[in-house]
């Protein structure tokens, strides 16, 4: 009787783990899962965005037309100059700006802050103010005539192809450095103190302490952070939109997502935008993979 | 690190200093973007543009956020598009809260068969990034005539796979005592939910809350998909509007980026402590 009792208690209580589970499932599956498994099947059709036709089979046509396309390699080349420019900046100075921070005595909680403040900006936003810095007449040319000291001379931010891809590298380091400085912050505060005592014991100065101790420590993070940065410039999509629409070159700036909105939006062509879709997800996806690979082997306990 | 050993040595000095000056150099970096744009929403056009760039002017320009909210056609449609982009961002991070704190829940205190492969299969859309299914999502969305509509600007975004992470972590922890003691005095299982695991779990639901409220703000690529009439315009599709129409008044610009920046500074100066919460940023890094 008792056991039956019980037996039922566990009936109910697994019905209602169902039941609490349920809703965010069934958003899963129709917000996430169908999505993706229709993009891979679309990108098997032709289709117009526009027609009321019904998609026509083309097999792997969307994919050889891509491999073909001069427009679509610039896209990636275009992606991967972003995503290798921005992310080795972004981690190396961030690193540098938590450990200089922690080993700071005071200011500890105001310098993140400050560091960390352009992160609660919109990336719209970021990009109206620096699209007005990067002006020829504006902050940008100003300052790098006093750097340089050279007078008046106008060094092309917005129109260059190289200086334009450099000012968008920019303004993604400028809004995210603050974020991840704090991230590693946080991944160092979590190596315990006995170990940097230990180390001190035995005679170590502040720099083989950050070398042999900090360092190591922090590898699994800096991993983590490195791969979490390349996973979010492969989506980059507001400054690269907002500077080719308010009249910069569209070309050397035309990543990937760009892209593909613009194939499917501007163009319409439906197949293609889901193609260039699925390529980007593989992509990630074999990133996320190595990410979550890193998390479960270099797991560290400091113990 | 060893502040004292520091401090005392003369190449310790230097190498102090050396460190308070790169520091220096990286705030006066990141803050300059966000001085110039408060600086110049206060100031005339041609003082702007003027070489060098003056800072202050000689008199209060606020004629700027009077035109900002105005607009270029006097319909002050940026407060409809604020007012939007509040709607949007409000209500998907209360359903955000509602359905990660749910399953996040159930996943966290319930056994039931199948229960790990629900988590895996909702960890796994953490791999589907938005960017690469947005073109289905569209063709849905006007298949089912939501586009141009707040259904439509809400409907992907109701919950996340990190926010039903972020609260089956938190929940974890759980004391079970004081569910089971519930259970015993006869409370229903919604109640137990509605009435003890949510009021106790405030840091996790300000934390989540506030990372579901701050990218709703700066979402862009989808309300530029579905949003077609300036009516239903969010703040960042406004901006974007904003410049392809008046390329021309610099301070009017600074003044829509500084208004429409607002909700986040306040936001991020109470509550600070939540965006830089160590915990919810190290389960982002271990997810």
């Amino acid at each position: 009787m008792r056991h039956n009792r019980r037996f039922s208690m566990e009936q109910k209580k697994a019905r209602w783990g169902w039941i609490f589970v349920a809703p965010s499932l069934v958003f899963f599956v129709v917000f996430s899962f169908y999505p993706i498994f229709n993009a891979i099947y679309m990108s098997f059709f032709k289709k117009n965005l526009l027609s009321l036709r019904p998609p026509e089979f083309v097999g792997w046509g969307n994919y050889r037309y891509l491999f073909h396309s001069k427009t679509f390699w610039q896209s990636v080349s275009n992606t991967a100059i972003f995503t290798m420019g921005t992310f080795i900046p972004l981690v190396v100075f961030s690193l540098m700006l938590a450990v200089f921070i922690i080993s700071r005595t005071k200011f500890q909680k105001s310098l993140q802050m400050t560091l960390y403040s352009p992160a609660a900006l919109s990336s719209v936003v970021a990009a109206l103010i620096w699209l007005l810095i990067f002006d020829p007449r504006g902050l940008a040319n100003q300052a790098l005539n006093i750097l340089m000291r050279t007078s008046g001379v106008n060094y092309h931010w917005l129109s260059s192809s190289s200086m334009l891809r450099l000012s968008t590298i920019i303004v993604y380091f400028w809004k995210y450095v603050g974020y991840f400085t704090v991230v590693f912050v946080a991944g160092i505060g979590g190596i315990p103190d006995y170990l940097h005592e230990a180390a001190l014991i035995d005679g170590a100065n502040s720099w083989q302490d950050f070398w042999h101790i900090t360092f190591p420590l922090l590898k699994p993070t800096t991993l983590l952070v490195s791969v979490m940065v390349m996973l979010q410039c492969l989506k980059t999509f507001s400054t690269q939109y907002l500077f080719s629409t308010s009249g910069a070159p569209t070309r050397p700036i035309d990543v990937i997502t760009l892209s593909i909105y613009n194939t499917a939006i501007k163009d319409h062509n439906i197949g293609r935008a889901s193609a260039m879709s699925v390529l980007l997800f593989l992509v990630m996806l074999i990133l996320t993979w190595l990410q979550l690979k890193i998390a479960r082997t270099e797991d560290v306990t400091y113990n | 690190m060893n502040a004292t050993e520091l401090r005392t040595s003369l190449p310790g000095k230097l190498v102090n200093i050396l460190i308070w000056l790169f520091l220096a150099v990286a705030c006066v970096f990141v803050v300059t973007p966000l001085l110039f744009m408060f600086s110049a929403s206060f100031m005339p056009a041609i003082d702007i543009m003027k070489l060098p760039y003056p800072w202050v002017s000689d008199h209060i320009h606020w004629q700027n956020y009077w035109n900002a909210l105005r607009g270029p056609d006097g319909s002050f449609i940026f407060l409809r598009n604020t007012l939007n982009s509040l709607i949007v961002a409000l209500a998907v991070t209360v359903t955000t809260v509602i359905l990660s704190s749910l399953s996040g829940y159930g996943l966290a205190k319930f056994r039931f068969k199948g229960r790990n492969a629900v988590f895996m299969l909702i960890m796994a859309t953490m791999m589907i990034p938005f960017e690469t299914i947005m073109i289905p999502l569209y063709m849905v969305t006007m298949k089912m005539g939501l586009q141009d509509s707040y259904a439509g600007l809400i409907l992907p975004f109701l919950t996340n796979a990190f926010g039903v992470f972020l609260m089956r972590q938190f929940l974890l922890t759980f004391p079970d005592e004081v569910l089971d003691a519930a259970r015993i005095d006869g409370a229903s299982e919604p109640r137990i939910f509605t009435h003890i695991v949510l009021p106790n779990s405030g840091p996790a639901i300000a934390t989540l809350a506030i990372l579901t409220f701050r990218s709703q703000w700066d979402n862009l690529l989808w309300p530029l998909l579905v949003v077609q009439s300036d009516e239903m315009k969010t703040i960042p599709l406004y901006i974007t509007r904003f410049m392809a129409e008046t390329h021309s008044d610099e301070g009017i610009m600074m003044a829509v980026a500084a208004m429409a920046s607002l909700p986040m500074f306040i936001l991020f100066f109470t509550m600070s402590k939540y965006f830089i919460s160590t915990e919810g940023l190290h389960s982002t890094i271990k997810g």
